[in-house]
């Protein structure tokens, strides 16, 4: 959204090479910024923002809507990722510990579970059911949607750090494939936000397919919403 | 049709009527949407409620975290968002995030982590209120859920030691209490001139900060220098909960200009903890800390 030239690499062992063991990161240079915020903030430092033609108060919302995202959304997709047994069993574990040989994979699927249990405890997600944490996902995708209305980005007619935040989280849940499709039918019953999705995966993404130089693999992982 | 409603909670001090940000944000919604509770604050008795507090209890439900109550309440008609539009519903709902995110683990880090604050304040005000044996266990079993709570969500790398997720989460809670400042500007509540779900969470987790004298109180001065969040707190304890109804002086005194309310003449408190107040209250105008 910035148009700042950027490759994207996909390894195995991102969350150690990131300083804070949280993917992505960006490698700029001789420097290297972890996490969604430090980023803005890096990007922002070098000339580029997308939020400056905001005012104090939009920016007062924008920032407490950034929150809402990740204090529910990210929740949630890391409750149904680790919380949920099924859903463990056939397809996080499998993923988290492919790249490495057993035992290593079973051993490092079964500590990131038990880190993101405790953490679910600490804020008091442990004890809801799947389906109380379906309702906050779609309590949550209900204020999304009120706040966009008809409008193409939420900040009207430019897209914000908002707009790439909550594009992240909604395409991953409508193109992951899970064991049920509960979740990201919660997100399309709001037909905006889907076509928000949309909208910015064509805008932002299409074009820029063919100058990726990816391996096949990334290639063929990419997944389109146009399907 | 009101069946009858209790609600168990912690008691209050220093002028609130509680001193737990999850049972000043029910009580304050009570308020608001005029649903009839009766309060019952724990109390040195054996009849203290194991579990989560606040505690709902109505004819046969027992409801017990603060975002169940409100939707109880509000199937119960007591609705105090009624004539919001559904993007300020939406609004409401990020800023509660932000609330959640952003300054409860300052909160919480002034109240149980803070070792001055908590030896000195916060364990024997709560242990006064337990039941011995459990006034023993009950407020370290607290302390120590609250540190990790913050550590878990706030201390992952790059931030490797205590001191430094401190300094990260009081940034946090200064921004976000200028940004709520900033959201609030001028008017008396967030949206408009009735109080709403907001306002009630809003006011219960600022007034706890704002009015419970602590030997350590860098959120309490950083509240101060934003007057109308201060005002905000003060209007709606004067407005909804009457407690300094008794003295008419204190009424006017506490609805004075923001120039007389950052003097070291803040005024007089009636509670017996008065001698605490005057002693913190002198000293805190005095060194103003930057945000």
């Amino acid at each position: 959204m910035c148009n700042l030239p950027v490759r994207v690499v996909c390894r195995a062992n991102a969350e150690y090479m990131s300083p804070s063991g949280k993917v992505p990161f960006i490698h700029v240079g001789n420097q290297v910024v972890s996490e969604l915020g430090p980023i803005v903030q890096f990007v922002k430092a070098k000339g580029h923002s997308l939020s400056d033609g905001l005012d104090e108060v939009q920016k007062a919302e924008m920032k407490a809507y950034m929150e809402l995202v990740n204090n529910m959304l990210l929740t949630a997709e890391l409750y149904l990722q680790w919380c949920d047994d099924v859903t463990v069993e056939e397809i996080t574990h499998p993923r988290y510990g492919s790249p490495y040989p057993w035992p290593l994979n079973r051993i490092l699927a079964y500590q990131k579970q038990w880190e993101i249990r405790r953490k679910m405890k600490a804020i008091g997600w442990a004890g809801k059911s799947l389906e109380q944490v379906l309702e906050d996902v779609d309590q949550c995708c209900q204020a999304l949607s009120q706040r966009l209305g008809t409008q193409p980005y939420f900040f009207n007619k430019q897209p914000t750090e908002l707009d790439a935040l909550v594009f992240g989280h909604l395409f991953t849940i409508l193109t992951t494939q899970l064991t049920t499709d509960e979740l990201s039918e919660k997100v399309k019953n709001y037909g905006n936000l889907t076509a928000f999705c949309r909208r910015i995966e064509q805008q932002y993404f299409e074009g820029h397919d063919k100058d990726n130089s990816g391996t096949a693999a990334a290639r063929s992982a990419k997944r389109s919403l146009l399907r | 049709m009101a069946a009858p409603m209790e609600l168990s909670c912690w008691g209050g001090d220093w002028g609130l009527p509680s001193l737990h940000p999850e049972s000043l944000t029910v009580m304050a919604y009570a308020k608001f949407s005029g649903a009839p509770l009766t309060v019952n604050t724990i109390n040195n008795s054996w009849r203290t409620p194991k579990g989560d507090v606040p505690v709902l209890i109505s004819e046969d439900t027992v409801i017990s975290q603060p975002a169940k109550i409100l939707n109880f309440l509000r199937k119960q008609k007591y609705n105090a968002d009624y004539e919001l539009s559904a993007k300020q519903g939406a609004d409401t709902l990020a800023y509660i995030a932000l609330l959640e995110e952003k300054l409860l683990p300052a909160l919480l880090h002034t109240f149980w982590v803070e070792a001055e604050n908590y030896c000195s304040v916060t364990k024997p005000w709560f242990a006064s209120r337990i039941p011995f044996p459990l006034s023993l266990y009950l407020p370290g079993k607290m302390s120590r859920e609250a540190l990790n709570r913050i550590l878990l969500t706030k201390g992952g790398p790059p931030l490797y030691s205590l001191t430094e997720v401190e300094a990260q989460i009081y940034r946090d809670a200064k921004e976000c209490l200028n940004l709520l400042s900033k959201r609030l500007g001028t008017s008396q509540f967030f949206f408009g001139n009735t109080p709403t779900t907001l306002d009630a969470f809003v006011f219960g987790f600022l007034a706890p900060v704002y009015k419970v004298c602590f030997p350590r109180v860098q959120l309490q001065e950083h509240l101060k220098q934003l007057p109308n969040l201060c005002r905000f707190c003060d209007d709606i304890l004067t407005c909804y909960f009457r407690l300094t109804v008794s003295d008419p002086a204190l009424i006017i005194s506490l609805q004075m200009d923001d120039n007389l309310r950052k003097s070291p003449q803040h005024p007089p408190r009636k509670l017996t903890t008065l001698k605490l107040a005057a002693g913190g209250e002198e000293s805190s105008p005095l060194n103003r800390l930057s945000p």
